[in-house]
């Protein structure tokens, strides 16, 4: 038994635990004993790649507790390629998110012990092998945010005009508090989807325990396979920003504090993917392979519309949270071709859209505490006061389009070319379509932002990112780099576990397609 | 293809890395990068390293080296690599790698002093660019196979975006930038999806991929759409005359001697694939002719004299185009070769002069030749050499695309071309005397000649620009691509006749400082220009189309969609406001509540 994988998962648990230490004041160790977590975490999720052993592939390190034996459950952690991969994504970007946060100001100590639970909760996901315990740990990695969103949110009221202008001030739509609302109920409502289909699983399995691997050795009749896929796809699909359960994330993403936006469009709707694939597609062949078809077709409403839409934004952080709608639709459309290639690539997009998006919220907070203002038509002129936030915002956009070199083409051109290879040529082109207009809307707001004569007057003071700001930016452009040029780095990680996963579904379905 | 690391390999590495590295530490160490001196000096630093690098394999090629790669696995696919990664040598790659890295260095060299009155940190990202760019260019030359290639094919792509822009305070650079990169991400989606079908029908990017006629007249269709963008063929070339916002020097380097040409060389390079596509080859004879002559006629009424210069490159570029359609891949490659140096000379004494006038506009220019007699010299070689007058290079590579076209598709692209090379020498004839002859006007009164740094590499340039014509029998021997004539026959006298006919038009009409804009078919001519129809039909498709569309669906997603939301939200509260009354914390209310369910439950036993 390897304890590596507990310490990755609660070290930041910890961490938040000793926090409730420390008084208030003293906020200096506040920040350490945070920072501390992290590390320890990125360190950790940064062996289990370096150690998981890519020739073997399956399960490894694996860490059995067993807390209720009678009912069968299990804290039960082990680590798989796209497990590992996801797992050095979280470490990254909760590093980076931790250290954006120093500039919170009231109530910090709070602020970083929910955070820190909430991190702990995405690394158990991504690792448990007990269906019971990853879904509580799903919702822990969810529930903060109502919190943190509700407490340490910005209200930015978009002026309404027109008939919805009543309607919205009814709804206080725009405000923190509202975002918060939004965010959680419809999560909570994918949750509820979600515990039915667990639980429809483990009564007809007759199942003695909630194991993973026994789960998966069931197989389920057809009905079941037909109705418990589409709860499990809109239940973590809501988390992933599925069409058309996506509306939470424009809101929710805008109004969160800059370290909560990291993670949550970094992490948290890499978690609804991750259950999309990895409980959703291996425990129900039959039911993905019906319903991967409308799975494909509404990724590809996710690609386009999610991409016209964040062209149509004025609010800088609107833009970043509608390219996640349509980034995250890339990876849903890798995962419904049911192809290696595709599925290399949709994991993979995980990884490179988390810290592509990761670092564009890190950059959007830096700016947003300077200028006080997200809406792009105020700004202008910002590359010659602030040079090096203009050079890591252009890195980001750059993989947001899919440049090569970039972690973010490594995962769309997997993505397309699987579409292409199985015959859904519309998808492939759809996604190349998306891309396009990525690169039109990401350079056009990133030109308006940085371009042009210098600042106006109101903005003639802005600095640059010093310091240790510079931190997260480096760390997250860095990541975006080196994996773009040498993406076997993950890559020799995912490939064993799509060849896995898949075969489960292909020996069901019959040879594939 | 995988053999150890030996001699050519490395060198080929070495040219691909160094610029490399000299980008990433430019890019990594802002203190470096900001201070401008030590900037230019790494990246020349690297820029001769890629030289050297460049020499040697060209040498190995010309002797008895075979062909060689080196490569590993890029990507991982069910437990196998995917994508080749690394060096390819041949005789294809070494003589393109030799020119790009000889024009990058002059181009370099030449900004050196070009560049010197930016603030140091503008200097510094200037050259920092250049790295980038060479090795961007270098790993699409020495790709192994087309996912490399693309990789090149982008990167440069980028560089070529961040180098327009290199000037981001001013909005026409922004626009112009913009614009460039769209338009050419626009037609790289060919490129994508023709990756896709050769993946898919032989699970790898190879240039030599073995394919059935449709399949290869597919792949080389889609391909070619992606060169179209890229090469600035009609009906995508708008970008082109645009880039001219960046500094001269980039012009001379991306935008007219490798950069552009990369398209060309893409299909030099998939010549096996391109080889089966007979139907794309019909499709790129007349795109390429077309462009030819319809960026010539453009050119011809252009009032700066890098404007002439853009024009003039799309209608070389398009004569590379239609010699690759009509089959003469020999042809095509030598034009882009003998074109890289003359049209980088061309552009970087244009750059000399700018410097010295302090305008693009030909207007303020004239009667240079005596303040600036080496930049007016280099200038008349490039122009020689363009319209192609015999003993140039241009005469040589021209007078092989031209015969290759002799007879092809009733003569049309021959007499399009023959008329392109005509119009060529006028346009050429027109800058040379309108810039170089006549009176001074304005601020061209007060030029003087520019520095060593400036006119060395046009004298290298210029002796390339004359010189190179004459290895026309070498070149084809170590690129294999095809056997090498000199025609002594028809086509190349009629060419010659054409352009002699050409500058003596231009004199007729421009000699003796004449401002001759207003006569007839040039004021037509310019009166198409200034219409810019293309570029209006871009201009509303973008804004009518994809911006309002882009708006809809914005709309749509806040009230229709986030409004349902919103709706179910709002129902909810109307729905427990109601609800609430039925607690209204009377007792009497419950006691009542409780005697109509006991008359209900007794009603319901009586009646079942």
């Amino acid at each position: 038994m390897s304890l590596l994988l507990p310490v990755v998962v609660f070290a930041p648990a910890i961490a938040a635990f000793l926090l409730l230490a420390i008084p208030d004041s003293q906020k200096a160790a506040t920040r350490a004993v945070s920072l501390l977590g992290a590390t320890i975490s990125l360190l950790g999720s940064i062996k289990v790649a370096l150690d998981y052993d890519r020739s073997a592939g399956g399960l490894q390190m694996g860490y059995d507790l067993p807390l209720l034996p009678t009912l069968g459950i299990h804290l039960n952690l082990a680590v798989d390629g796209w497990g590992a991969s996801l797992l050095l994504l979280t470490g990254i970007i909760i590093f980076a998110a931790v250290l954006a946060s120093f500039t919170v100001a009231r109530r910090d100590k709070e602020f970083f012990i929910y955070l820190l639970v909430l991190v702990s909760g995405v690394f158990g996901v991504f690792v448990a092998q007990d269906l019971l315990i990853f879904f509580l740990l799903y919702e822990i990695a969810v529930l903060p945010m109502y919190l943190l969103i509700g407490i340490w949110g910005s209200s930015n009221k978009v002026a309404e005009d027109g008939p919805f202008r009543y309607v919205w001030s009814l709804l206080d739509v725009g405000g923190r508090e509202y975002a918060a609302m939004k965010l959680t109920l419809m999560l909570l409502m994918g949750s509820a989807a979600i515990l039915v289909g667990i639980f429809w699983l483990y009564l007809e399995a007759g199942a003695t325990s909630f194991d993973l691997a026994e789960l998966a050795r069931h197989e389920y009749a057809e009905p079941t396979q037909l109705i418990v896929f589409p709860l499990f796809w809109l239940g973590f699909g809501t988390l992933a920003g599925v069409f058309p359960f996506h509306t939470w994330s424009p809101d929710g993403h805008a109004s969160a504090p800059t370290a909560v936006s990291m993670l949550h469009a970094g992490v948290l709707m890499k978690l609804g993917a991750f259950g999309v694939m990895r409980v959703g597609m291996v425990l129900l062949p039959e039911g993905t392979h019906a319903w991967a078809p409308i799975v494909g077709a509404v990724a590809v409403i996710n690609v386009v519309y999610g991409a016209f839409s964040a062209m149509s934004q004025k609010d800088l952080k609107y833009i970043v949270a509608y390219s996640s709608v349509s980034h995250m639709g890339v990876v849903m459309l890798g995962a419904a071709t049911l192809d290696s290639t595709a599925w290399n690539g949709a994991v993979f997009q995980m990884f490179a859209h988390g810290v592509m998006t990761g670092l564009l919220f890190a950059l959007v907070g830096l700016i947003y505490e300077r200028s006080h203002t997200r809406i792009i038509a105020t700004m202008g002129g910002f590359g010659s006061v602030m040079p090096v936030v203009a050079l890591f915002f252009t890195l980001a956009c750059l993989s947001s389009l899919g440049l090569p070199g970039t972690a973010g083409f490594v995962a769309e051109m997997m993505v397309f070319l699987g579409a292409w290879r199985v015959g859904h040529p519309i998808w492939a082109i759809a996604g190349i379509v998306g891309a396009f207009v990525t690169a039109v809307y990401v350079l056009r707001a990133s030109r308006t932002i940085f371009w042009g004569p210098g600042p106006s007057e109101k903005f003639e003071h802005l600095h640059d990112a010093h310091g240790s700001e510079l931190v997260a930016p480096i760390v997250l452009g860095a990541a975006i780099v080196v994996f773009g040029v040498w993406p076997r780095l993950i890559l020799d990680l995912i490939d064993p576990s799509t060849s896995a996963n898949l075969a489960v579904i292909t020996r069901v379905i019959g040879g594939g397609q | 293809m995988r053999s150890p690391l030996s001699e050519a390999p490395l060198a080929a590495l070495v040219a691909v890395l160094a610029p490399a590295l000299a980008a990433l530490l430019l890019a990594v160490l802002p203190m470096v990068r900001r201070r401008g001196a030590p900037a230019a000096w790494i990246c020349l630093a690297s820029s001769v390293a890629s030289l050297v690098s460049a020499g040697l394999l060209l040498a190995g090629q010309l002797g008895e080296a075979e062909p060689m790669a080196w490569t590993t696995s890029w990507l991982t696919l069910d437990g196998q690599g995917l994508g080749e990664l690394g060096v390819n040598v041949d005789g294809i790659s070494a003589s393109m790698l030799v020119v790009v890295t000889i024009v990058a260095l002059c181009v370099q060299v030449f900004s050196v002093s070009y560049m010197h009155d930016e603030p140091p940190d503008a200097y510094g990202r200037y050259f920092t660019y250049h790295a980038l760019f060479l090795f961007s260019m270098n790993l699409l030359v020495l790709a192994p196979d087309l996912l490399q290639l693309f990789a090149g094919w982008e990167l440069v792509g980028v560089t070529s975006y961040l180098l327009i822009g290199f000037y981001y305070r001013k909005p026409s650079a922004g626009r112009a930038a913009l614009k460039a990169f769209w338009i050419t991400k626009l037609a790289d989606m060919g490129f994508i999806l023709a990756l896709a079908v050769l993946f898919t029908s032989t699970s790898a990017f190879r240039f030599d991929a073995e394919l059935s006629t449709p399949l290869a007249n597919v792949v080389a269709g889609l391909l070619f759409f992606a060169v179209v963008g890229k090469s600035a063929q009609f009906p995508l070339h708008i970008w082109l005359p645009d880039a001219m916002e960046g500094p001269t020097p980039v012009s001379a380097l991306l935008h007219a001697a490798t950069m552009v040409a990369a398209g060309v060389f893409l299909v030099v390079r998939a010549d096996p694939i391109f080889a089966h596509a007979p139907d794309t080859r019909e499709v790129m004879l007349v795109v390429g002719s077309l462009t030819a002559l319809f960026a010539a006629g453009l050119a011809t009424v252009q009032t700066d004299i890098k404007k002439v210069l853009a024009y003039s490159t799309c209608s070389q570029l398009g004569y590379m185009v239609a010699a690759l359609g009509a089959g003469s891949t020999l042809g095509g490659y030598f034009h882009l070769t003998t074109h890289a140096f003359f049209k980088a000379l061309l552009f970087l004494s244009a750059g000399s002069v700018i410097h010295a006038v302090h305008s693009n506009e030909l207007a303020d220019m004239g009667g240079l030749r005596k303040r600036m007699p080496l930049t007016a010299t280099a200038f008349i070689v490039g122009s020689l050499a363009l319209a192609g007058i015999p003993g140039t290079a241009g005469f040589f590579s021209k007078d092989l695309v031209l015969a290759a076209l002799e007879g092809r598709m009733g003569w049309l692209p021959y007499v399009a071309l023959m008329t392109t090379a005509f119009l060529t020498a006028f346009y050429m004839g027109r800058v040379v005397l309108v810039a170089f002859f006549g009176e001074a006007r304005g601020k061209a009164d007060h030029a003087h000649e520019s520095g060593a740094l400036m006119l060395g590499p046009l004298a290298v340039l210029a002796v390339l620009s004359l010189g190179v014509g004459y290895f026309g029998a070498h070149f084809a021997e170590v690129t294999a691509t095809g056997e090498y004539h000199l025609h002594f026959g028809m086509t190349p006298a009629i060419a010659s006749g054409l352009a002699l006919g050409g500058f003596a038009l231009a004199y007729a009409v421009f000699g003796g400082g004449r401002d001759a804009s207003g006569v007839g078919v040039l004021a037509l001519l310019d009166g198409a220009a200034r219409s810019a129809l293309v570029d209006r039909t871009y201009e509303a498709l973008y804004r009518h189309g994809m911006l309002n569309a882009a708006a809809a669906i914005g709309w749509f997603d806040r009230y229709v969609m986030d409004g349902l939301v919103n709706l179910s939200g709002w129902l909810t509260l109307v729905a427990a406001r109601s609800l609430r009354r039925l607690q209204s914390g009377f007792a009497p209310d419950y006691v009542f509540a409780v005697v109509l369910g006991a008359l209900a439950l007794a009603a319901w036993g009586y009646l079942s």
